[in-house]
């Protein structure tokens, strides 16, 4: 488990309100890391917010993470 | 103001000038003025392709010590696209909610007992060491500035600093590293307090060594319209740097100013007035 996952984790499990279904899977595909968000279903729109915003922010705060500093990253919500 | 420093850079794409440009200067994003001459252009079928170009205005003597090496550019495509410069006419001043002032931190007084603190700075406080261990920066600290009190009969924000090595990847450029993670401390924080969270984060007084910044930028750049009696034009920037730009020239009455373009483009221009 790297921090990736657990900072995406964090985020999530704060903004819903089902925690106990959130979950973080790791995927690579090539050079990149897919961090896949799974949510409840109604919970779907508090983690991606208005045009999107909240996962924008979740993705920049990925890239400054310096774990990541090599590796793409992709966020894809589930 | 007295030793400035300006440079300018080409290359690929005006992130990658930016981060070039910070690199051959040793500063990180905070400490320059970005102005973009001329944005990237692919032309067709690879004719007639130039690159980006931009100079930086150092406003303040590199930092002594260590500077920390500048933030590689963020790991995305910068493909922006170029298509309508189209300016938008004029906007009211307050074009942004979020928009905000942040006063100077000298000016501010640093609170240690969480007792002293609202509940508003405390939840934000611990959400911010929350993400800021989950970030890789479990060395990074916390303070917590209670607001100035002015006449103003607002409630004032209170301000988080984040400080510690190597933030610079935090601020991002532009600050937009920075303002994602404003924006998410406060999301959590106001859900859990139920109400809006009124606190504002910074990294290493970044936003208010800009705000000052901006304020002088903002006079010499209306002293300059006015002189040549032409439209200055500056840089594109976020809302709330807009904000302070419009805010410092209301008083003037020999200039005026309005934001023109769209989303990241989005810059204020300085119309002298007569």
């Amino acid at each position: 488990m790297s921090a990736l996952e657990d900072l995406v984790e964090y985020i999530a499990k704060s903004l819903v309100d089902d925690p106990s279904q959130v979950h973080v899977k790791r995927r690579h595909q090539g050079g990149t890391v897919i961090l896949e968000l799974h949510v409840a279903p109604e919970d779907a729109g508090r983690v991606i917010g208005k045009s999107g915003r909240v996962a924008n922010a979740i993705r920049s705060l990925l890239r400054a993470t310096p774990s990541n500093r090599d590796d793409r990253v992709v966020l894809k919500i589930i | 103001m007295s030793a400035e420093h300006t440079i300018e850079i080409t290359g690929d794409s005006v992130d990658e000038a930016v981060a070039k440009g910070l690199a051959q200067l040793g500063v990180g994003p905070g400490d320059v003025i970005v102005e973009v001459l001329e944005e990237p252009s692919r032309g067709m079928f690879g004719l007639g392709a130039r690159p980006a170009r931009v100079r930086l205005k150092l406003f303040k003597p590199p930092a002594p010590p260590a500077a920390p090496p500048p933030p590689k550019p963020a790991a995305k495509p910068a493909s922006k696209p170029v298509d309508k410069p189209a300016a938008k006419a004029v906007d009211r001043h307050a074009d942004d909610k979020d928009a905000e002032d942040t006063p100077l931190l000298t000016e501010m007084v640093a609170v240690v007992d969480e007792s002293q603190m609202v509940d508003d700075a405390r939840a934000g406080r611990s959400i911010l060491m929350e993400l800021l261990g989950k970030m890789g920066l479990p060395e990074a600290v916390v303070t917590v500035y209670q607001p100035l009190d002015d006449d103003s009969g607002e409630d004032n924000p209170w301000l988080l600093d984040v400080s510690g090595p190597n933030l610079n990847a935090l601020i991002g450029r532009r600050g937009e590293t920075l303002a994602s993670l404003q924006y998410i401390t406060r999301l959590i924080a106001s859900r859990e307090l139920q109400h809006r969270a009124n606190i504002v984060v910074d990294v290493s007084g970044y936003k208010s060594r800009r705000s000052q910044m901006l304020r002088d930028l903002a006079n010499r750049m209306a002293n300059q319209a006015v002189q040549s009696n032409r439209v200055v034009t500056l840089e594109p920037m976020p809302p709330y740097e807009r904000r302070i730009i419009h805010l410092t020239l209301r008083s003037r009455d020999d200039v005026q100013t309005k934001s023109v373009g769209e989303g990241d483009s989005r810059k204020v221009t300085i119309v002298p007035k007569n």
